[in-house]
């Protein structure tokens, strides 16, 4: 049986939750978990305050209500599940090492940012700063994986190092900025400078996009490793056609005022 | 001149972020009636100003006095769990200390103007990092000026004669005719007639245009296709970078053109990336522009005494920044605040109208010497002395060199420090000092997990 935290006190100022993990609520009863600390707005309060707690924790964790002001849900987990059922505020799965978090809503600004390993799957929209680096932080992402199924904001993957960034829809500005390697996949369209300062890493889409002017174009071919990224993400849900799969990519590298080791592949049509 | 008539010399100017301290005013029953040295825009500063009959404080539109309107602000702010505190850059460097003491105190979330004008030049500075001098530096060394994005013909209007581009300097000794002036804008603008070249480029296009100029300065061809793009020819650019490559002292001012467009603080981080690679050939620094005359002073007092310059949270009683998140403007537009103090600024003249209808919502209580938008919708408003010209203290010029201020005649108002303090004082008694910390550790960039040891 997994546990249910069912909404109930609607936050009017944001409540900071990174109690929510599978990790934090394994093993404890309802009244235990009831009474584990969150921080509202500069308060302490108790989950409990906000939640009804139903079943005990076993791994699984299953939220419902309008969650888009709690913020830091699943932070730093290492294992287990969180299920969402509506919208999600910021820092979900900021710092996460293992597990899975699935929301059927959308979610908030720094979404698995700084995650380490583990996947997140988001099946409505993410805001800014996906799978990014925090201010101040010189490495983003370093595993796992981000799968969104409708569009991303900007600086997704901000100096990622490794892992899988899946947008379904458009991405916004500076996708995959200051990469330093990884990979992530966008099936709409980008917005600007895409791979601004990029070292190493790939950022993929199935539509032109504007490059800056130190992107140079190298060759038109069929990666192979692409086929098994796509066929892995069409496993996962995204809508991959088999024209992408079998499809011919431009390869353009760069970014020349860094490495010059990051690819972007164009779907060539 | 009557023989009332008194000349308070070396009188600084808070109007801008040039904070000219080289003015000579000329005081009359109350009133500045002359400014030497001043520009236009610090000579209405100094003759616009007299000491109007209002009241000290207003409490829900009811006269009242300043000590009754402290207990108000002191019990509204103790009572709320996410109030802001915002504005700063109008004040002087003492008020700001006491503003700080109150986030603190109270676990708020405080945040200056910054935040809507060079705050992404604050996230670059962090990312990127800053090739700096002082204004004094740059006028005897600099010999190659380029202003990107600003119009400080307009804006700042010593900038050019004090600093940048007239005066001579130690190794600039013929001045003007030693520099060469570049303007690099959107649209023509009257500084470009102080500037020897001008490069119009299209507009949001800044980021590529700089970009294209690291490339340049590293040696990597760029495909003359960036003059569609841009707007700015391929040989345009070869022949700047030539002429920054070969100068013996370069600056880079940039205003918020660059700031404030698509890009944001990617468009100060490439200019401060493109000083930086300019320093493998000469020396090269860059500056922002500040606009309000001691937003620099709100930067440097949120950073000695939090560590970061804006944007910064205590609700777990540490500081925490993340702009996006605690700037004020975007969690007023999210909803999030429930009190609002504001310190000589005008949020309700200049934020997104979300931003507004939420402070309408919340208890606001507004310190500014003039009547406001912001305090015709707030709970509490202070009447204070206007900083420079009725009180002293300290503010920071655009280089982050303090300058003390000479006040021209008294207020019968109190200063925003002293209101500060009282709020302060008054806040101390209210709060238990208590609650204990509760960090969460990846926000610290400590390295420690958080979760995974709880």
């Amino acid at each position: 049986m997994s546990v249910t935290l069912t909404l109930y006190t609607t936050p009017t100022v944001p409540l900071e939750a990174e109690v929510i993990t599978p990790d934090r609520l394994a093993g404890l009863s309802e009244a235990e978990i009831a009474a584990l600390p969150v921080q509202y707005g500069n308060e302490r309060a108790a989950l409990g305050d906000f939640f009804r707690v139903a079943g005990s924790g076993n791994g699984e964790v299953r939220l419902e209500g309008d969650l888009s002001r709690v913020k830091l849900i699943g932070a730093g987990m290492t294992d287990g599940r969180i299920l969402i059922e509506g919208n999600v505020g910021m820092h979900l799965g900021a710092l996460m090492r293992g597990g899975e978090i699935v929301v059927e809503g959308d979610v908030g600004d720094w979404v698995g940012a700084e995650m380490i390993g583990g996947r997140i799957v988001i099946k409505g929209n993410a805001g800014h700063m996906v799978g990014a680096a925090y201010r101040g932080s010189v490495i983003g992402m370093q595993g796992g994986e981000i799968i969104v199924h409708g569009n991303a904001g900007n600086e997704v993957g901000h100096a990622m190092r490794r892992g899988l960034i899946a947008i379904a829809e458009d991405s916004g500005d500076f996708t995959g900025v200051n990469m330093r390697a990884g990979t992530i996949v966008v099936l709409g369209r980008l917005g600007l400078r895409t791979g601004a300062g990029m070292r190493r890493g790939t950022i993929v889409s199935m539509h032109d996009a504007p490059l800056l002017p130190t992107f140079g174009y190298a060759c038109t071919y069929s990666p192979t490793f692409l086929r098994v990224y796509l066929r892995y993400l069409r496993q996962m849900g995204l809508p991959i056609e088999d024209a992408h799969i079998n499809g011919r990519y431009r390869r353009w590298s760069g970014d020349a005022v860094e490495l010059n080791r990051g690819e972007i592949l164009l779907l060539f049509r | 001149m009557n023989e009332r008539a008194r000349i308070v010399e070396n009188a600084t100017c808070t109007f801008c972020g040039c904070v000219c301290d080289d003015i000579t005013l000329t005081v009359e029953n109350n009133r500045i009636t002359r400014a030497e040295n001043a520009c236009s825009l610090g000579k209405a500063w100094f003759a616009e100003h007299t000491i109007e009959e209002r009241p000290y404080a207003l409490i829900d539109g009811r006269e009242a006095s300043t000590d009754e309107a402290v207990e108000v602000a002191a019990q509204l702010l103790v009572n709320a769990r996410f109030p802001v505190i915002y504005g700063l850059s109008d004040t002087t460097c003492e008020a700001q200390r006491e503003a700080v003491a109150i986030a603190d105190l109270i676990g708020a979330n405080i945040d200056t103007t910054t935040s809507v004008c060079h705050g992404p030049s604050g996230i670059a500075f962090q990312g990127v990092g800053e090739s700096t001098a002082t204004l004094g530096e740059i006028k005897n060394r600099a010999d190659l000026v380029i202003y990107w994005g600003g119009n400080p013909a307009e804006s700042h209007p010593r900038h050019f004669t004090r600093y940048t581009i007239i005066p001579k300097g130690m190794f600039v000794p013929n001045g003007r005719k030693d520099r060469t002036v570049v303007l690099v804008d959107v649209r023509r603008t009257p500084s470009a007639r102080a500037a020897d070249i001008f490069i119009q480029v299209k507009p949001g296009k800044d980021f590529e245009v700089l970009w294209a100029l690291r490339a340049l300065v590293k040696g990597h061809p760029v495909d003359p296709a960036i003059e569609e793009e841009t707007g700015v020819s391929l040989a345009t650019l070869q022949d700047l970078v030539e002429r920054m490559k070969s100068c013996r002292f370069g600056v880079l001012f940039f205003g918020m053109g660059l700031t404030m467009t698509r890009g944001r603080h990617f468009n100060s981080g490439a200019l401060l990336a493109l000083a930086t690679d300019l320093n493998e050939y000469t020396h090269f620094v860059a500056k922002p522009v500040r606009g309000h005359g001691n937003v620099t002073g709100a930067d440097n007092v949120l950073s000695w005494q939090t560590g970061f310059p804006f944007a910064v949270n205590f609700s777990r009683g540490y500081p925490r920044f993340n702009p996006g998140e605690f700037t004020t403007v975007d969690l007023l537009a999210r909803g999030e605040a429930d009190a609002a103090l504001i310190i000589a600024a005008d949020p309700a003249a200049n934020f997104p109208r979300p931003a507004i209808e939420h402070l309408r919502k919340i208890p606001v209580i507004v310190l500014d010497p003039k009547p406001t938008l912001t305090a015709d919708l707030a709970r509490v408003v202070f009447t204070t002395a206007t900083y420079g010209i009725n009180t002293g203290g300290t503010v920071y010029r655009m280089d982050d060199v303090p300058i003390t201020l000479r006040p021209a005649f008294p207020s019968p108002y109190p200063s925003d420090k002293e209101v500060l303090r009282a709020i302060k004082e008054r806040v101390r008694s209210l709060v238990a000092l208590e609650s204990i910390p509760q960090p969460v550790p990846h926000l610290l960039n400590t390295g420690t997990m958080p979760g995974a040891a709880s």
